[in-house]
Formats: structure tokens, sequence, C-alpha cells
């Protein structure tokens, strides 16, 4: 769709500077500020030959003026979108090269050269004149130009996300009519909205005060920092305020409407991530809970356990890596039975070696489960090395979406809190609906006599200490995608653990449950408030406040021992 | 009296009249005087040899003092750190406030934080017997006031080792934050003299060691015949059935109180001793991982006997000094494997093995032990 193809190679460098001067003039009373892009009506003056020569001048006010000629002859239809796109490109990327003696400007296209304006072949003897220095806030206004042809050429590819952050963050120096354009192409709906809000932050100083109205509330239905910050510059701003009555209050219900959200954000967002670790804690602290209900006794390898689903998960990747590349983005669920199977295996080897010789002496398996924490700490360290494990993130737990101001939910803590809450279900299942739970539940109440009506406790005793170190291994899956994988990584969750079990009393998941919800938030609250060693002294003087009370936990199961 | 001793009889085990515990103190006692002696006549020993034996005797200290609560008193403590901790920083904080004094200017760590002052809580520390004073005070109140919500709420067994735990993991994440005034990550180090004696000096690194293990052989003197007390059969027989002696009509919270809070100033006394010699102190003394290994030096020595703590202690200390000279990333393999090992097959640590040899030796007399409660 060329519509103009003069050629202006040669010029002098006073009639370049007078043609520029011109179409500024023209252009500056033409730029339609209402956004009617449907009349393909040429604009006065517009030449590419002269917008060029703007372009070339290393003026900022002058190649300003051109990117905007440009992106107002794109929007009225004046203009071929592609040699817009390209022509922005060549000046953001030193392409288009310009001699300021002759006037000469030449596009480069690899080896060879174009005429900027035909983009027909030119031959060029001797060496090739300088870029343009384009500084800091021009290049801004070339990424805004950038991003919305590349919208408008292609509103539904990859580049679109991309170049709509752009817009995001140049509101100030987008073009309105071409953005209506890109507004009217654009399918994606969520990108939709987003450009509507750039469309409205734009419009907070348009000429016209009801757009202006309308752009405020616009603006606040989207409560974000920056949008605050936008409508907060505003209302600072005495001139700007006094240009109509209406501006003042409108500002103001728009800000206190837009701190609610924020709140609400912040909020929410701290809740989720307290959910998330309190989901993982629960997982690590279930089986603590239910041995200790079962055998009084504390694992204090636990934290290793969970190290261990973590490795596993790892090998899984790493074996699917070599074995099944075209399976590698699945081996988060993969991972889940081997390091369940894993975990329960080496927690059955401790417990039918070690444990089930301290059973009359709870207090010296503390010594031999630490013994046995300092030996798959080191076993780990001398085979793997101490470094951070590196975990893919699979490609279905990337990103999030945001819910409300600065509240995003990421899929992998989402994953995490729905897969404690799967085996939460399972669990409870199993405790309440099986005979191994009903066996568990006989012997956490009275050992002596279950064995009388004929539970063999020691087998379930081997039974549970491996469902209970599986639970751990998969608290180690589900961290991968969140926290930090090394030798070291159970002693940052064992501390926590004890005290949901201490908090939560033993032996039932209700217990387990609201007790992990607790500490999980509680860290996670105080944590930005007064650091995360003030959290957790908080929450240990809580405990210890609390078992002065009730100190069987917050659910006391009651059995005769 | 009698009621409470045939109370005791035939569960857990009985104290024995004659324990090898006076021996061991007079033993060294004598070695207290002889390094003593030879390191001001410049003999014997050399610094470096007798600095070493000083450390290991305040660690001697230590396991003595977690024994009396709980090889005597079955209440285990994973957070004695704590109160090693509490002596040496205080020793810490009067050798860095008599630097002050004398220099005007206050140690690195507080000139990285700007501040051109010690904090208030530095005051009168440059008077050592005023130190000494807070060292028994401060760590007897800290002790009393865990002990009795801990105690009077009846929280017992392993409940109670993993708050202890659980504390002293929260007052090392406390030092190491570098506001507290305390030196934060690196601690304080750098002490050049205690009481007007240069502490690089011969003399003084032969008097420290004769301190500490005097002090050693005092506790072990004392403590065996407090557990020897009528005292010491009540804390036993707390160990042994706590609900039963309540039903009798007994108050067993002082008895477990007193044994708590002097077993907390004596590990305080350890840690005070330990960081002149050592020359630092940093949170790592506070990490969960010194506070089981105390445990673990009592479990190998043997609960309940003192000397064996102290030489559980005394023999885990010179084993770990040598292998992690020579084969450092094999030591925490011995460590664990020799952990379960002992707490597997030989529950009353090492001494098991003598009780097992003295078996051996009364076989005629039909002697028997029988294995300790927790």
């Amino acid at each position: 769709m060329k519509i103009h193809s003069h050629h202006f190679s040669c010029m002098s460098r006073g009639h370049a500077s007078y043609l520029t001067r011109l179409f500024v003039t023209l252009t500056i009373g033409l730029v339609p500020l209402s956004g009617n892009a449907g009349a393909p009506e040429p604009v006065p003056g517009y030449e590419r030959a002269a917008v060029v020569s703007a372009l070339c001048s290393g003026k900022t006010k002058q190649m300003t003026a051109g990117i905007n000629d440009i992106l107002t002859a794109v929007s009225n239809k004046a203009e071929d979108s592609g040699w817009a796109a390209t022509i922005i490109s060549a000046l953001g990327h030193k392409k288009l090269r310009c001699s300021k003696k002759t006037g000469l400007a030449l596009l480069e296209s690899g080896d060879a050269y174009q005429d900027p304006s035909t983009l027909s072949a030119v031959t060029l003897d001797g060496k090739a004149p300088p870029a343009p220095f384009v500084n800091l806030r021009v290049r801004a206004n070339l990424d805004v130009a950038d991003s919305l042809l590349s919208l408008i050429r292609d509103p539904v590819g990859d580049g679109a996300e991309a170049a709509v952050v752009v817009l995001e963050k140049q509101f100030d120096n987008v073009h309105v009519p071409l953005l209506t354009l890109a507004l009217a192409r654009i399918t994606d709906p969520d990108l939709k909205a987003r450009l509507q809000v750039v469309k409205a932050l734009k419009s907070l100083r348009a000429p016209d005060m009801d757009e202006r109205l309308a752009a405020i509330a616009a603006v606040a239905e989207n409560p974000t920092e920056r949008n605050r910050t936008a409508l907060v510059t505003l209302r600072q701003d005495a001139a700007y305020v006094a240009e109509d009555p209406r501006l003042a209050k409108a500002l103001d219900s728009a800000i206190s409407e837009i701190d609610t959200w924020i709140q609400v954000g912040h909020v929410g967002s701290v809740l989720f991530s307290g959910l998330s670790y309190a989901s993982i804690l629960f997982m690590a602290s279930l089986g603590l809970a239910v041995i200790f209900g079962l055998m009084g006794v504390i694992n204090l390898a636990q934290g290793e356990f969970i190290m261990i689903g973590s490795y596993t998960t790892y090998l899984v990747q790493e074996f699917l890596r070599h074995a099944a590349p075209g399976l590698l983005d699945w081996y988060l669920l993969i991972a889940i039975p081997f390091a369940f199977i894993a975990t329960a295996l080496v927690g059955m080897v401790v417990e039918a070696t070690v444990i089930r010789h301290l059973y009359r002496r709870p207090l010296m398996t503390l010594l031999a489960t630490w013994a046995i924490s300092l030996f798959l700490i080191n076993l780990v360290r001398v085979a793997f090395g101490t470094q951070n494990l590196e975990f893919i993130v699979p490609s279905f737990l990337e990103g999030g979406t945001r819910v409300t101001a600065d509240f995003f939910i990421t899929w992998s803590r989402l994953f995490a809190i729905v897969f404690s809450g799967a085996v939460l279900v399972l669990s409870w299942l199993l405790l309440n609906k099986t005979r191994l739970g009903l066996y568990i539940r006989a012997v956490t109440e009275n050992r002596d006599m279950a064995g009388c009506v004929g539970v063999s406790a020691r087998r379930v005793d081997l039974v549970s200490f491996g469902i209970g170190s599986g639970l751990a291994g998969l608290a180690g899956l589900v961290l991968t995608p969140i926290y930090n994988v090394n030798p070291n990584m159970g002693t940052n969750f064992i501390v926590d653990s004890f005290m949901v079990v201490v908090l939560g009393g033993v032996g039932n998941l209700a217990g387990t449950v609201i007790s992990a919800l607790g500490i999980g938030q509680i860290n996670i609250f105080i944590e930005p408030l007064y650091g995360a060693v003030a959290a957790k002294i908080i929450v240990l003087l809580m405990i210890i406040v609390f078992i002065q009370f009730r100190p069987e936990g917050i659910f006391a199961v009651k059995g005769r021992k | 009296m009698t009621d409470l001793d045939s109370l005791i009889e035939g569960r857990g085990r009985s104290i024995a009249t004659q324990g090898a515990a006076p021996t061991v103190a007079a033993v060294l006692a004598g070695l207290a005087v002889l390094i003593l002696v030879t390191g001001m006549l410049d003999t014997g020993l050399s610094v470096y040899a007798m600095n070493l034996i000083g450390q290991a005797a305040t660690f001697g200290l230590l396991a003595i003092a977690l024994d009396l609560i709980w090889g005597f008193g079955g209440i285990l403590s994973l957070g004695h750190g704590l109160y090693f901790a509490i002596g040496g920083y205080l020793i810490a904080m009067h050798m860095v406030k008599v630097a002050f004094q004398v220099t005007g200017t206050p140690p690195d760590f507080m000139l990285f934080m700007g501040w051109t002052d010690l904090p208030f809580y530095y005051a009168f520390m440059e008077n050592f017997f005023y130190v000494a004073l807070v060292i028994v005070l401060f760590t007897g109140v800290v002790a009393f006031v865990f002990g009795l919500i801990s105690f009077r709420s009846k929280v017992t067994g392993v409940y109670f080792a993993i708050i202890t735990q659980a504390l002293v993991y929260v007052a090392m994440l406390l030092f190491f934050r570098n506001d507290t005034g305390f030196g934060g990550n690196n601690g304080m180090t750098g002490f050049v003299e205690l009481l007007g004696a240069s502490l690089s000096d011969r003399n003084t690194v032969a008097v420290l060691c004769a301190i500490s293990i005097l002090v050693v052989a005092l506790a072990l003197f004392g403590l065996n015949m407090l557990v020897r007390s009528r005292f010491g059969h009540m804390l036993v027989a707390i160990r042994d059935d706590e609900a039963r002696l309540r039903f009798l009509g007994y108050e067993t919270i002082w008895v477990k109180m007193l044994a708590w809070c002097l077993s907390g100033v004596l590990a305080a006394i350890a840690g005070a001793l330990y960081v002149p010699q050592v020359g630092i102190i940093n949170p790592r003394v506070l990490s969960p991982e010194l506070s089981v290994e105390i445990a673990v030096w009592v479990a190998i020595g043997g609960r309940g006997t003192l000397v064996g703590a102290f030489l559980g202690a005394i023999v885990i200390t010179a084993l770990k000094f040598l292998l992690t000279a020579y084969v450092p990333e094999l030591w925490p393999f011995i460590l664990s494997a020799l952990v379960v090992a002992v707490v597997v097959f030989l529950p009353n640590g090492f001494y098991d093995l003598f009780e097992v040899l003295r078996r051996g030796a009364r076989r005629f007399k039909g002697a028997k032990t029988v294995e300790a409660g927790e």
C-alpha cells in the first residue's frame, strides 16, 4: 500500500531543515487527538523524504516529531506500516545512516544499502555516513513506536505481550490514534484490557474534560502502584487540577479506590504466600505428627527426608532429560511416585534398623535421628555437592495470573497448595476409611490394648513411618519450583515443622492443618513487617504461651495411656 | 527417706554408693596443679596444648551440666548451647568493654554500624566481679523463667527437648543480626587481656587451663555429693516416675527447677571459661548442632554417671579434633555411625562397656545391672 514514492536522496542541508520545519508546523496542528482511524485521508505535507531527514537531524525535537508524523500517517492509512516499522527499527538499531554534510540518507541492509524512502538498492562509494545519535527521550519514543507498529502488524503474535508491556511502561509517549487502531485489531481479551488502561492513562491529559474524567475512572479500575503514581502526580499538579473543578474530586475518589484495592491485593498476596508455605509445612509435619502420636518419636531427620524428596525429583528430571526429553516438561508429575516411594523406603529402613530398638527410649530417638540427618546431609553433600540444584520450571507452572493490584497467583505456589490439598484428602481417607487407618488410630490411642485385640503394632509402626517419610518426600517435590534445593535445606523447615506438631497436637489431621496454616501465615505475615527473625521469635513465644493452657496441642486426642 | 529409697529401688539405675567421681575429681585437681606449676616454670606442655586441654575441660563441664538434668532428672535439653553462649558472650562483653576503656574506640563490628559508643547494656561491664555476678544471675533468671513456664505446664520429654532446640535456634537467628551489639555473624574476637593479664602470655594460658580443670573437678565433686543427697534421690525419682512422686505428695517442680537452673549456670560458667581461651565467640555456638552434640557427648559417655559424661565430652572432642585435621570429610560419617551404634547397642553409653566388664569380674556374685530409664 505505497502511496507516496518520492525520493530525495540528495538534498542540501538548508533545504532539508526548511522542509522539516515546515512539516513540523503543519503536523502539530494536524495531529488528531480523537481516534478516527477509518478515513484514509492523506496527510497534507507528509513525505517520506521529509520524515527521513527529520529522523536524520539528530535533534530531539525534530526526531520526535518525525516519529510522530510516521505514526500519524500510518493511523490515517496514509503510510505503509511495513515501511514505518522498517525505518523506526533502522533508526533504533543504528541502521539509518545520515550524512550531515551532504544530507545523504542510507538504510543499511545486511552488507548492502538502500534508499530509505523507496527501499531501492543504492550503491555507495566510500565510507557509510554515521548513524544519528538517539538520546534517551527519542529512544523511549522509538520503543513505543516500535511496539505500536508491531501490534498493528501482528496483533496475535508472540511479540504482542512484550509490546503491551513496553506501552504500559511508556504510556506518556503513546500515539493515541495508532493505539486506537491497535485496540481495534487486538483479539486477546487480557491484552486488550491492558491496552485500554494504557489509553486511559494517556487520555488523563486529554483536552476534553469529559474524556479526562472517563479516563480517571478507567484508570481507577486497574489498581496498580504505577496507575496510583500517575493519578497522584496529577492530583499534586495544581495547574492540572485547576482546569476543571470536577477533576480534583474524581482524582481523590479514584486514588482512594486504588488504595483500597492495593490493600486488598497486599492482604491477598500475604495470605496466598502464607498458604503455600503452610501447605509445604503441612506435608512435612503431618508425617511427624502421626509418627509422634504413634511411637512418641520425633524424627529429627524429617527435614532431610524433605531433601531426599527434592533430590529424587532432581534425579527424575535428569533421567528424563537424557532418556525421554519429550516428557521432560512433565517431570514434576512423573516424579511424584518416585519421590514418595524413595523417601518412604529410606524411612522404613531407618525405622527397621534404628528406631525400632529405641521404642521405649524416645529421647534417644532424638539423638539417633539427629545422627541419621547428619549422615544423610553429608552423603548428599559428597554425592551432589553443596550448590543449589537447577530445576526446570515446567511450562504449565510458568508464570501466573494477576488477581488485583500487586497480588499475583503464581502457578507453582498454586500447585503446592492444590497438591497438599489432595494429600490432605487422601490422608483423611487413609486414616478414617481404611483398615490401616483404623489400626493407626487404635495404636495411637492405646498401644497395648490394640496389641491385645490382634493389631500388630510393630507393623503399623513400620508402615506409618514409611508413609510419614513419604509425605515429607512429597513436600520436597512441591517445593522444588519455589525454594532452594541443597543439602542443608532440611534445617530450614524442621524447626517450623516441630512447632506445627507441638501446636497441633498429635495423631489428628485437623490439628496439623490448623497449626500449619497458623504458623505458615504468621511467619509470612510478620516477616515483611519485622523480619524473619522476629517472625520465628514471635511464633516460638506464642507457642510457649499456648502450651501453658493446652499442653497437648489444639485438639488433644482423648486416649488412655 | 526410707520410703523414697525403696521407691527408687528397682526402677532405673540406683545411685551407686561409691562412685568414680571423687577419684576422677582428685586426679583432675592434681592435673590442674601440675599444669599450673609446669606452665609457670616454663617446662612441660606447650602453650598450644595447654590451650586445647583448657577448651576440652570446658566442654567436659558443659557435659556434666547436661548430665545433671538429663542423666539424673530425665529432662533432655537440646538447647544447652544457649547457656554456654550467654556465659561466653558476657565474658566477651567484659573484654570488649575493657579494651574500649583503654583505647577509646569501639570494636570494628560497632564502627561498621556507625556506633561511636558502646550500647547501654555494656554499662559496668568493665568490672569483672559485676560480670561474674551477671553471668550467674542472668543465666539463672533465663533458666528460671523458661523452666518455670515449661515445668509448670508439665511439658516434659520430647516436647521439652524440641522446644529447647527451637529456643536456641531462635537465639542463633537473633545473634546473626548485626544490629544487636554482639558482632552479628562474625561475633566478637580480638580479645587482648583478661584481668590485666595478656591472653597470649604463657602464664595466663596455664592459669586459664588450670582453672578450667579445677572448675570441672569441683563440679564433679560437688554434683557427685549433690546427686547422692536427698535432693539427688528426689531428682532420680522424678526421672523414673514423676506422677507417682507427685501422688505421694512431693512437690516435684522445685526440685526440677533447682537442677535446671544449676545446670544452666554451670553451662554458662563453661562458656565464660571457654571464650577467653578460644579467643572468639560467634552465633555458631548457638547452632542446634552444637547443642545436640552436647547431648551426644553425654549419651556416648553414659548418662547419669557424671564421670561418663565428662569422659564422653573429652573423648569425642579429641576424636573430632584429630579426625577433622586428617580426614575432615569422614568425620560426620564416623560421628553419626558412632551415635547410632551407641544409642542402639549401648543404651548407657560406653559406661555400659565398663559395666559389662565389671559384671564379668563379679559373675559369681550374680550382680546385675538394670538398664536406666530415660
